[in-house]
């Protein structure tokens, strides 16, 4: 497995495309688009409006700088971990499949699961190496200019990596359900919908930081289910198919 | 003598409901250099996955070096197999020594280096495989198969598509890899299986319709003569019916059923004396590929 995995990386660390695509879209949702927010939610006051009835949990007494840290920046944090795997997984597991090398792979010994371990890793360890370091950026100037505490800042590092490792799984139906780039990317766009939608259920819905450990919860969990169903239908006959 | 590779009673069937193999039973020896012939569509790709361990068969069982895809010696006996599969795609991001180098890992052993002047691949080791023309695709498909010097070869159409030089190079080296190998080679060119093997497994619609050294085939097929006459070969024809003779007309020649050794100068004697001037008489050897159309039109 060792092996696959080094080729895995070798070639996505050779591939231009995908590197310029798993790179450019985090820089643009962690860096480019929150640190001018950041700025502004820490210099000016914003009054937000109350909300009838306080509104949910996760909504109440978000106050400014808040609404940025507990809020904006968690949801965009979780969109990014949860895009640049599923750009990864388009370029090891369905251009695999598209260009038919897979034949070529299955002609040496090796079995399934080492393939698709091998590419679910590589999937894993770029989302980590790409978001990481772009997530540390922001949290260093959220820390600088006084915004939140590092203490709260560490703790959005729960989503975002469970959200790397949910989109890791849900490769796994992408290997089952796309056959090229284009159905891959509307399976995606599929995929993603329901876990968006609980991760702004969550933000929205729970307040204090304990929201950061629900939502990562949570992530892992549909990981989990993605994982489960994927690992009991994925054959070499419906890879190859 | 053990068995290098075996399928007892196998059937596939694909998900969509095409049945590719239909309780084939057919084995082959270690040592042997056996084609695997049919027309398309007949299973040969299937039974190549099937030993590959990429397929599973719906009912029945595939050996491979005595062991069964769900053992775990199988990894093992997969180690011991060099496969060319058909027409596979090609990495665009990998290139020619990556590829090997892969390929050897993936083994544990080989000389990359070897096999790379073996197959004249020394100017390519940085070409990427999508940029290598369909003649070296093959040469490196053949190189990663006998990277490791496996005991067993399966080659699944290793000449399909290419041109003629192409196929010559490639087959030279088949014929050396081949040498003292167990090989299963799956193709539908004839001349190859005639030229490189020793034994047939006829396949059609997923059975196997004959399995038999190539020698003793040739022996059941009637044996042939084909005449050529200054007359117009209607008129030659006629007069072979005349003698009892079923005549197939080829171009300008007559080709009948009869023992060349044996009844052929009593034939010409007669023609020669009824004023039929045949000039030509040629004992034709029994060729696959009349042996192969006789056995899958039959």
């Amino acid at each position: 497995m060792r092996i696959l995995l080094g080729k895995e990386l070798g070639q996505l660390g050779r591939s231009r495309a995908a590197l310029v695509s798993a790179t450019l879209i985090p820089l643009l949702l962690l860096v480019i688009v929150p640190i001018p927010q950041l700025i502004a939610f820490s210099k000016v006051p914003i009054n937000i409006p109350e909300l009838p009835g306080g509104g949910p949990a996760g909504l109440q007494s978000l106050r400014g700088a808040d609404f940025f840290v507990q809020l904006l920046y968690p949801l965009l944090v979780t969109i990014c971990g949860l895009i640049v795997p599923s750009l990864a997984a388009s370029y090891t597991i369905v251009s695999e499949r598209e260009r038919r090398t897979l034949e070529l792979l299955i002609a040496l010994p090796v079995r399934l699961t080492d393939i698709l371990l091998a590419k679910l890793l590589s999937i894993l360890i770029l989302g980590v190496l790409v978001t990481v370091p772009l997530f540390a950026i922001t949290a260093t100037l959220v820390v600088i200019l006084d915004v939140a505490p590092a203490g709260t800042v560490m703790l959005l590092l729960i989503p975002l990596v469970a959200a790397v490792i949910c989109s890791t799984c849900l490769s796994l139906l992408l290997t089952l359900l796309a056959r090229d780039f284009r159905t891959a990317n509307n399976v995606n766009g599929i995929l993603f919908f329901p876990v968006l939608i609980a991760t702004v259920g969550v933000l929205g819905g729970i307040g204090g930081s304990a929201r950061f450990f629900v939502l990562g919860v949570t992530l892992l969990t549909l990981g989990a289910i993605a994982l489960v169903i994927g690992a009991r239908w994925i054959t070499f006959e419906r890879y190859l198919d | 003598m053990p068995t290098a590779l075996a399928f007892e009673s196998v059937t596939k069937r694909y998900r969509n409901g095409v049945v590719a193999l239909n309780g084939a039973s057919w084995s082959i020896p270690v040592g042997a250099r056996t084609c695997l012939l049919g027309p398309n569509g007949a299973g040969k790709s299937t039974a190549i996955r099937l030993l590959e361990g990429a397929l599973r068969p719906t009912s029945g069982s595939v050996t491979l070096l005595e062991t069964t895809p769900d053992a775990p010696e199988y990894a093992d006996a997969r180690r011991r197999t060099g496969i060319v599969p058909q027409s596979p795609g090609m990495y665009t991001d990998l290139s020619t020594s990556d590829y090997l180098d892969l390929v050897r890992r993936l083994y544990g052993r080989g000389d990359v280096g070897r096999v790379i002047d073996a197959f004249g691949l020394g100017p390519y080791q940085r070409t990427m495989l999508a940029e290598l023309s369909g003649g070296f695709r093959r040469r490196l498909l053949l190189a990663a198969a006998l990277l490791p010097e496996p005991e067993v070869l399966l080659l699944d159409e290793p000449t399909v598509g290419l041109d003629p030089v192409a196929a010559h190079d490639v087959h030279e080296f088949l014929a050396a890899a081949m040498r003292g190998r167990t090989t299963l080679l799956c193709t539908h060119n004839l001349a190859e299986a005639e030229a490189l093997c020793d034994d047939v497994v006829i396949l059609r619609s997923g059975r196997v319709l004959l399995h038999e050294p190539l020698a003793e085939l040739r022996q059941r097929v009637a044996p042939r003569l084909r005449l050529r006459a200054r007359q117009p070969v209607e008129s030659l024809a006629a007069a072979l019916a005349r003698r009892g003779l079923a005549a197939e007309i080829d171009g300008d020649a007559a080709v009948v059923s009869v023992d060349a050794r044996r009844a052929a100068p009593e034939l010409l004697r007669d023609l020669l004396g009824e004023g039929i001037d045949v000039f030509e008489s040629v004992p034709l050897e029994a060729s696959l590929e009349q042996v192969f159309l006789d056995v899958v039109r039959a």
